[in-house]
């Protein structure tokens, strides 16, 4: 185990990049943080449309229209007769009268125009909403397919175009962020990567001497890790504080706009410090493996 | 004037298993990637000897300080150091070696943004040693070399010679048991160059196997131990000199005590690795 000079030592090289290579060990912090920033910014549109895509299915529901010549009690015959089909959760049944008194409402001043009509024109409808479970395309229309063929019905109004439209829409959304984010987080891999190579170039010397009075690789490893955890660490920070300002100044322009939670927030943090390790760690593989030259 | 302790003389026959050897070489070949740099190369070195290898330019001579030092593990043959079979060592083992040898170089080798103490005090470091007696054994070494007053300089503001002296007292820091010199008097003129072997001489009359590699005619001439010389990669000459060496009688006794809190895991991991021709 290490004993108190050794903790000392390696704390205060994990952060000798900070002090011997400010130019370098900045300009990383930032672009890694913008690689990062992007990373975050397609997570949380993901988030967001995910959200609306939830709120538009909540919306997803049928209209059956019914025959204007069966009695009334026929037609309440089929509330529980929708009920038992699965993926049904509510059925409200709207009378013609009440269709009636409701479009002369949308009507307003052009509700007079209704009293030239003799008979009532509209028909009673049944409105069926649906579980969650069943809020897909592929059930909506298996229930459709099934309602349309009951004789009382006369016609089933489906209004799903645009939920259609919004799920492609976000698919191909996703695949892009995808793509995107892969080679995002690629390129913060490889950038810490190469800075970690280059500290380790410019520290060559003081390795080759730690190899020769002795030291283990670990022993010569673990700076250079921490030094790549910490700057993911920073860049992780930067990248998501810079989110979080940009976000409140959104949030008077945009309603409803969602943000990372504190604890995904922390993970965003936590996935950084693990990106600043994976690149480093790749840059020393190759390097420790190598003869010491001595 | 003799030697207060002379080198053991081991006998003609001694081969690898001879258990005064602490470095021993066995028919050794090393082959770099497009060149052969030695061929059945065999010799042994008892503990507490003082040897010179020498000679010209790409003979070998680096060659087998790094074999020794596992740096490089034969090709053919086999090297054993304080017991340790190099072609069955675990390379994780390496560095357990690495602390009982202490290495010099021609360049020194010195952390330039560090002072003469850090970097001596590294190699304690490293070792584990703490910080209490890191302090005191910095301390002890550098009197030792005659650098204690200049400990907070920076390595550009000493002399080659003074420079060559701290990575001697950063080699013995850690009480080694072998002492590897790699051409230690390359960069140095002939009067700084003889105080460096002068050195050396101290660090063997306090027990440690010192082998030093130099094309220096004058140091070879006047050097009273024993000579190895290598050429084209083989062994061509081991002669034993016992001609008496005028040293400074002022070297003070028991100067390279071992230091305190010194450790050698290596001589307890020794006994457990089979020893084998
Ligand atoms: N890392 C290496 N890769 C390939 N060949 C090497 C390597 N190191 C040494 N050699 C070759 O091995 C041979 C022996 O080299 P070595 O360094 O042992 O010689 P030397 O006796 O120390 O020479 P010098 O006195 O110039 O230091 C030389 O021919 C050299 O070119
Ligand atoms: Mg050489």
């Amino acid at each position: 185990m290490l004993n108190r000079a050794q903790w000392s030592y390696l704390a205060s090289e994990s952060f000798a990049g900070f002090r011997r290579r400010k130019l370098t060990t900045g300009v990383t912090i930032l672009i890694m943080a913008s690689a990062l920033l992007v990373l975050a910014v397609l997570t949380l549109v993901t988030l967001n449309l995910g959200t609306l895509l939830e709120t538009a299915r909540g919306g997803l529901d049928l209209r059956l229209y019914l025959r204007d010549d069966l009695s009334t009690e026929r037609l309440a015959e089929l509330r529980p007769r929708l009920l038992t089909i699965p993926g049904v959760d509510q059925v409200t049944w709207t009378d013609s009268e009440a269709a009636l008194a409701e479009f002369r409402r949308q009507l307003g001043d052009d509700a007079p125009l209704l009293e030239l009509l003799d008979r009532n024109p509209l028909p009673s409808s049944y409105h069926v909403t649906f579980t969650a479970g069943a809020r897909n395309p592929e059930a909506v229309r298996a229930i459709r397919e099934e309602v349309i063929r009951w004789e009382e019905v006369t016609e089933v109004l489906l209004n799903q175009e645009w939920v259609d439209a919004l799920e492609r829409w976000t698919f191909r959304f996703q695949m892009a962020s995808l793509v995107v984010g892969l080679l995002v987080f690629l390129a913060a891999i490889f950038v810490i990567s190469n800075t970690v190579k280059l500290t380790i170039a410019s520290s060559s010397r003081i390795i080759q001497i730690q190899k020769l009075v002795g030291a283990t690789n670990a022993f010569i490893r673990t700076p250079f890790l921490c030094e790549g955890m910490v700057q993911g660490f920073l860049a992780g920070v930067l990248a998501m504080g810079l989110l979080a300002v940009a976000s409140r100044i959104l949030s008077h322009n945009l309603d409803g706009l969602v943000f990372f939670s504190a604890a995904q927030s922390f993970g965003f943090v936590v996935f950084c410090v693990m990106l600043g390790l994976a690149g480093s760690w790749a840059a020393m593989r190759k390097y420790l493996t190598m003869r010491s030259d001595i | 004037m003799t030697s207060r302790r002379p080198s053991p003389a081991a006998p003609e026959t001694s081969g690898p298993l001879d258990p005064r050897a602490i470095i021993s070489f066995h028919h050794v070949d090393l082959q770099y990637d497009d060149q052969k740099a030695l061929s059945n190369v065999t010799f042994t070195v008892a503990n507490g000897e003082f040897v010179c290898l020498t000679g010209p330019s790409g003979a070998g001579k680096s060659s087998i300080l790094r074999l020794i030092a596992m740096d490089a593990f034969p090709t053919k043959g086999q090297v054993i150091v304080r017991g340790m079979p190099a072609t069955r060592m675990n390379r994780g083992r390496v560095p357990q070696l690495r602390r009982e040898i202490g290495y010099v170089f021609q360049d020194f080798r010195l952390l330039e943004d560090r002072s003469v103490e850090d970097n001596v005090a590294f190699a304690q470091l490293v070792v584990g040693q703490p910080h209490k007696l890191i302090v005191k054994n910095v301390m002890r070494v550098l009197t030792q070399v005659g650098l204690y007053d200049k400990r907070h300089r920076l390595p550009r503001q000493l002399s080659g010679g003074e420079q060559q002296r701290v990575a001697i007292a950063r080699a013995m820091v850690n009480s080694p048991k072998i002492l590897l010199a790699d051409e230690p008097t390359g960069n140095l003129d002939p009067v700084t160059a003889q105080e460096i072997i002068d050195l050396l001489f101290r660090v063997n009359d306090a027990g440690t196997c010192v082998m030093f590699s130099t094309h220096d005619h004058e140091i070879v001439k006047t050097f009273g131990q024993r000579v190895l010389v290598v050429d084209g990669g083989t062994l061509i000459s081991d002669e034993r000199r016992r001609v008496p060496v005028d040293r400074s009688a002022s070297l003070v006794d028991n100067m390279y005590r071992a230091p305190e809190g010194a450790r050698s895991p290596g001589a307890r991991t020794v006994r457990k690795e089979p020893v084998h021709a």
